[in-house]
């Protein structure tokens, strides 16, 4: 593959008439087959744009999804979709959720958790279908986001919801990650070239403030200091990935997504988090660095070339078209620490990662993501070349 | 055989007794008077700065933060206020919504209000005033209709809100004694 190889975090906006099939299946009026039916027409759109855009890994826009890690209720018997407001009834401290909500400008019913209410067992693969339909319908290099086993067992775990078949949060991550290992694996077989485990609940874990829960991960209200949550999403990460080898994996964080505002979202570097995301076994750390948000490159110094970096280059939340000129900049300030033939190109984060709050248009979205390829193209061409 | 009729379900409302409702406001004179009211609450002293509200058969708590001393068991009287304003204008929503066969998947208010001067309430000043010089709503919907038709819907639920005119334009109060 060419250098800078360009890609995305995974979502793309959804079609209002998908978001009306989503609806109709979440009400049960519709089947989940009826509703794949459906998207299959929505994923086809998401990566011919991506082609066209000239993206070299693409994925299926997660159309089929309604947030990167609740559509496992799907796939998983003993997990429930609760929103927010079914779950304040289990809350303890409802009064920091609606000081999170206000400050968000979010109705609570936006926000929706898979929730573990009995032991878990997969119902069918959680994404093995999706890249059934994804290679028959592009050439190109493909990707595959799932949630992180650290993600997925912290927004599954609730008191008073989850205890009575996992006593402890540690119970239900074992089942989780061995749930996800054969999920990998799976996917390794079906012909998936790069698999990227969502974990960005690990930036609120040492940037949010306590009490000041996340749109992300109600679940997070009983977390414990960063340390030992960042020591247990490292043991889960590679607990899942144990003995896994001969495909390309990637670990990505953010700082939320959810919104346009950029001064609710969080902020602060990545220094905390690397001794702990170097440790994974993982190839690619997928990372934001559009924004100042997420501090500056230099805290790879220590670490540098330890991982590939999948390089954040586009804001995925604003309208405006960053320039190749501008990409060509960012990029040029990463090879600083990572080997050109370790840097992929990217948005930040999905386009639509919780699909009824797409952050931007699919418009957009191509805009931003051909901006990269011409960036790409002229790095490869020019690999010297500096712009002002 | 008679054939039943099936009644006409939408978001969880009868739409015929809805109709039926609206034809005899029309009609009848006295659907109006016994819907227009009076309409009662007693609030009767629950010691502290607590406070017990009885309507028809219904209850409802009144407690201050602990703050002011109190042992917040409850909400405050003005969060009440917010939140009425905020269920009646859900109410008139919903209603009308359904009247124009709008079918609704979520609906949510989030109200907010900011005392004019909390001193004038503790009776140390009298600048501003002790209430909500201004009660902010806004309205999260998810409904089958296009986002036209929802706005017009919520102009409507702001327009005839029982609680939200009450407040909206000042109702006189009449305060009236008697000690035993």
């Amino acid at each position: 593959m060419a250098l800078f190889p360009v890609t995305t975090v995974g979502s793309w906006p959804r079609p209002t008439w998908l978001l009306q099939a989503l609806r109709k299946r979440q009400s049960g009026e519709i089947s989940f087959d009826q509703f794949n039916t459906l998207a299959n027409d929505a994923v086809v759109e998401a990566v011919k744009l991506q082609e066209d855009a000239g993206v070299d890994i693409v994925t299926d826009g997660e159309q089929r999804r309604d947030n990167f890690y609740s559509f496992v209720v799907e796939k998983l018997e003993g997990v429930k979709l609760m929103t927010l407001s079914q779950l304040l009834d289990f809350i303890k401290d409802r009064a920091s959720f609606e000081e999170t909500l206000r400050a968000l400008d979010v109705p609570s019913f936006a926000m929706k958790s898979p929730v573990a209410v009995d032991k878990i067992r997969p119902k069918s693969k959680l994404a093995v279908d999706e890249v059934d339909f994804l290679k028959a319908n592009t050439r190109k290099k493909i990707k595959v986001p799932i949630p992180g086993p650290y993600m997925l067992t912290r927004s599954s775990w609730f008191p008073g919801l989850s205890d009575t078949a996992y006593p402890t949060l540690e119970d239900l991550g074992k089942d989780v990650s061995k749930i996800l290992h054969d999920e990998i694996l799976a996917l390794k077989g079906a012909g998936v070239d790069f698999i990227q485990l969502d974990e960005p609940v690990l930036s609120q874990v040492v940037h949010g403030a306590e009490g000041a829960e996340t749109f992300m991960c109600a679940a997070l209200a009983t977390r414990k200091d960063p340390t030992e949550e960042l020591s247990y999403a490292l043991e889960l990460v590679n607990q899942t990935l144990k003995g896994i080898s001969g495909i390309k994996l990637g670990v990505h964080v953010c700082r939320g997504n959810w919104s346009r505002k950029e001064d609710v979202l969080l902020k602060g570097n990545y220094g905390p988090l690397l001794p702990y995301l170097t440790e994974m076994n993982v190839d690619q750390l997928v990372l934001e660095f559009a924004t100042p948000r997420a501090g500056e490159l230099k805290v790879f110094k220590e670490y540098a070339d330890e991982k590939e970096i999948g390089l954040g280059v586009v804001n995925p939340r604003s309208s405006e078209i960053e320039s190749p000129d501008l990409i060509i900049r960012r990029v040029r300030e990463a090879t600083k620490f990572f080997d050109p033939s370790r840097v992929y190109l990217n948005p930040d984060c999905g386009f639509g990662t919780f699909a009824e709050r797409p952050v931007n248009d699919a418009q957009t979205a191509f805009a931003k993501l051909r901006s990269i390829s011409q960036a790409a193209q002229r790095l490869r061409e020019a690999p010297l070349e500096i712009p002002a | 055989m008679q054939e039943q009729v099936k009644e006409r379900i939408l978001n969880e409302l009868n739409v015929d007794k809805l109709e039926q409702f609206v034809n005899d406001l029309k009609t009848k004179p006295d659907v109006v008077k016994a819907t227009n009211g009076p309409w009662h609450s007693r609030v009767k002293w629950q010691g502290g700065l607590k406070a017990r509200a009885y309507m028809r058969n219904h209850v409802a708590n009144f407690d201050e933060p602990e703050g002011l001393g109190a042992t917040d068991s409850a909400a405050s009287a003005h969060e009440h206020i917010l939140s009425a304003v905020g269920a009646c204008m859900m109410t008139g929503f919903v209603f009308q919504a359904t009247r124009r066969g709008v079918k609704i998947h979520d609906c949510e208010i989030a109200l907010e209000g900011t005392f004019g001067s909390i001193k004038n309430w503790a009776g140390i000043s009298d600048e501003s005033t002790p209430g909500y010089p201004e009660i902010k709503a806004k309205l999260f919907i998810r409904a089958d209709a296009d986002t036209k038709t929802l706005h017009e819907l919520w102009n409507e639920a702001w327009k005839r809100s029982v609680v939200a005119q009450t407040v909206a334009r000042g109702a006189k109060i009449t305060p009236e004694f008697e000690a035993l």
